[in-house]
């Protein structure tokens, strides 16, 4: 990972964004935020074009989620992480659809965001525990089939927020469990439509051997 | 007394009643047909010299009676109409036939056979139709009257005598037989409110059991953590009895949360669950993840038990979270816990595991929907 992570803020609410600035730029090493403002457009006008990273807030003003903003984005190739106040699994899964490579709630802390953050610059997906609570609790028709070891990471993450907790409990590395992870998001990232960080999330894997042509 | 109109039933119980009241009256008015016809009509018939007519009206009674007596063999106990009223009718005939067939001035005499058998034949007939049985008397006895004036021969006294006697009786049977109806008819009515009303006050006091009996099992360590305190065999200043209370304070928030009227009452119940801790200090979160899918009484009982139990010792912090996936209902506690966990009853229908990893205790529960 590099160590001059960009990323750009959008949010309505100008002490989330005071918040979420201070969160990365004290992280270690620091996330640089080259821009922020209340519109989607700073991501792509100005010093914010160069963002490694988008945080969007799904609520900019209205009751209706910010999806075209977060489907132009993704299609433009930036790495996205959502970032929303609403905890429902619907709009989590959907977000997940369009191409995010993570979504957050804002009941989830720093560490989640400065993990998310980091993990999208490298392109890489970030699952918190509410998302993965959302993944094993999917019930769509076009989720995929994952293996029962997955199943319970996935459930055990969402349970305990901890992967030491679930590393010790299944008694696995924590590598192995972060794998499991990326794993079940590269099944989700390989159906629905094609987006282009979704199309690098499944081909990253299968370049790392994380993953099977077969799974998918 | 209202003859006529016959309240609408609607309770079968009222119609058992009326069948067997009519089932009793009809086979006394036969057997009462029967013995005037054989034992007291046909030596009159044959004693005096009628028309042949006479033997006509005999033989056509004759019939109407073995019709009546097969229904009543069959187990009937009201005539159907198509029986009753030809019945009648054939017995106004007879009636016609044998009045007319009289030897001249016999009319109440003692050779006037058909008065009052006919009569006998139409409350035989038309018992359960006070009416029709009135106007088919009325025209009945208006037309031997009439007849015996254009006869005109007759001793009017007797004739006064036997009308009225005959026809009093008839009507007297006929009134006690609208009697007996309407009595057992009150009686089954008094008797199926009594049964109702027994019914009712057995299912109120089940009720109430149930109700007891089913609040002191959900109570759970509340009854005997309280008579411990009351009998001063614990002392609230014991750690041990704290956690006791705080499980007893847990178990019976979740109670008081089972009854509500919630769009996802396991939610509910949890929340409840987590909001006892936070009183006591404890920092929970709570996740939940699917859709709410509906859950038996017992079921969430079981699932939130072994989640409760653990927030009640919990100190610290405590993740709770419920899952609902296609298949399964899972609700998970992780807890920092010093105080061991208490013992707890072997739930019948969830899966329950419990397992401590470095200091952290993880307690949850499963069920499966399908």
């Amino acid at each position: 990972m590099a160590d001059d992570v960009t990323a750009v803020v959008v949010d309505d609410h100008p002490v989330v964004r005071a918040g979420v600035a201070h969160w990365l730029s004290t992280s270690e090493p620091p996330i640089t935020l080259v821009a922020q403002g209340d519109h989607a457009e700073v991501a792509w006008t100005g010093p914010g074009t160069a963002a490694q990273v988008v945080v969007l807030d799904l609520h900019l003003g209205g009751s209706t989620p910010a999806l075209p903003a977060l489907r132009r984005l993704v299609e433009d190739g930036r790495n996205v992480v959502v970032y929303s106040m609403r905890a429902d699994d619907e709009t989590a899964l959907q977000c997940m659809e369009i191409g995010a490579l993570s979504y957050l709630t804002k009941s989830e802390g720093a560490d989640h965001l400065v993990q998310a953050v980091r993990a999208a610059a490298a392109g890489q997906s970030y699952t918190p525990p509410a998302l993965a609570g959302a993944l094993a609790g999917d019930r769509s028709e076009t989720r995929p089939a994952l293996s029962p070891r997955e199943t319970e990471v996935l459930v055990e993450w969402f349970q305990s927020e901890s992967k030491e907790f679930v590393a010790q409990r299944l008694n696995i590395t924590l590598s192995t469990v972060n794998s499991h992870l990326e794993r079940i998001r590269v099944k989700y990232a390989a159906i629905g439509r094609q987006a282009p960080t979704k199309a690098a999330l499944v081909a990253r894997a299968v370049q790392d051997g994380l993953i099977g042509l077969d799974d998918l | 007394m209202t003859l006529g109109c016959r309240p609408p039933f609607d309770r079968p119980g009222l119609l058992m009643t009326d069948h067997a009241v009519l089932a009793t009256a009809r086979q006394v008015l036969l057997v009462v047909v029967v013995a005037i016809q054989l034992g007291l009509t046909l030596p009159a018939l044959v004693t005096h010299d009628h028309a042949p007519a006479a033997w006509v009206a005999f033989a056509l009674l004759a019939a109407v009676l073995a019709l009546v007596s097969g229904s009543v063999a069959a187990g009937r106990a009201e005539l159907p109409a198509a029986l009753a009223l030809p019945g009648a009718a054939a017995a106004l005939t007879s009636s016609f036939l044998a009045t007319t067939a009289l030897p001249g001035g016999a009319s109440f005499g003692p050779a006037d056979w058909a008065f009052g058998l006919v009569g006998w034949y139409l409350l035989l007939l038309l018992a359960e139709r006070p009416k029709i049985l009135a106007t088919a008397l009325g025209a009945h006895i208006a037309f031997s009257i009439a007849w015996f004036l254009h006869d005109g021969n007759g001793d009017a006294g007797t004739a006064g005598v036997v009308v009225l006697s005959g026809t009093s009786v008839q009507l007297g049977a006929l009134v006690i037989i609208r009697v007996l109806v309407r009595d057992a008819r009150l009686a089954a009515q008094a008797a199926t409110e009594h049964d109702a009303a027994r019914t009712r006050e057995e299912l109120a006091r089940q009720r109430e059991q149930d109700l007891r009996t089913g609040f002191a099992g959900q109570l759970g360590a509340v009854l005997p953590l309280l008579a411990d305190l009351a009998d001063e065999v614990v002392s609230a200043g014991d750690e041990a009895t704290r956690l006791r209370c705080s499980v007893a304070a847990v178990q019976l928030r979740r109670l008081f949360a089972e009854n509500d009227d919630v769009p996802d009452p396991l939610l509910h119940e949890l929340t409840a669950c987590v909001d006892v801790a936070e009183r006591r200090g404890v920092v929970v979160s709570l996740a939940v993840s699917g859709v709410a899918t509906p859950v038996p009484t017992e079921v969430r009982r079981e699932l939130v038990a072994p989640m409760a139990r653990a927030l009640a010792v919990a100190d610290g912090r405590a993740k709770v979270s419920l899952l609902r996936t296609p298949d399964e209902v899972r609700v998970a506690v992780v807890t920092q816990a010093s105080g061991a966990l208490p013992d707890q009853d072997a739930p019948a229908s969830v899966a329950v595991e419990t397992s401590v990893h470095g200091g952290l205790v993880r307690s949850e529960a499963r069920w499966r929907t399908t």
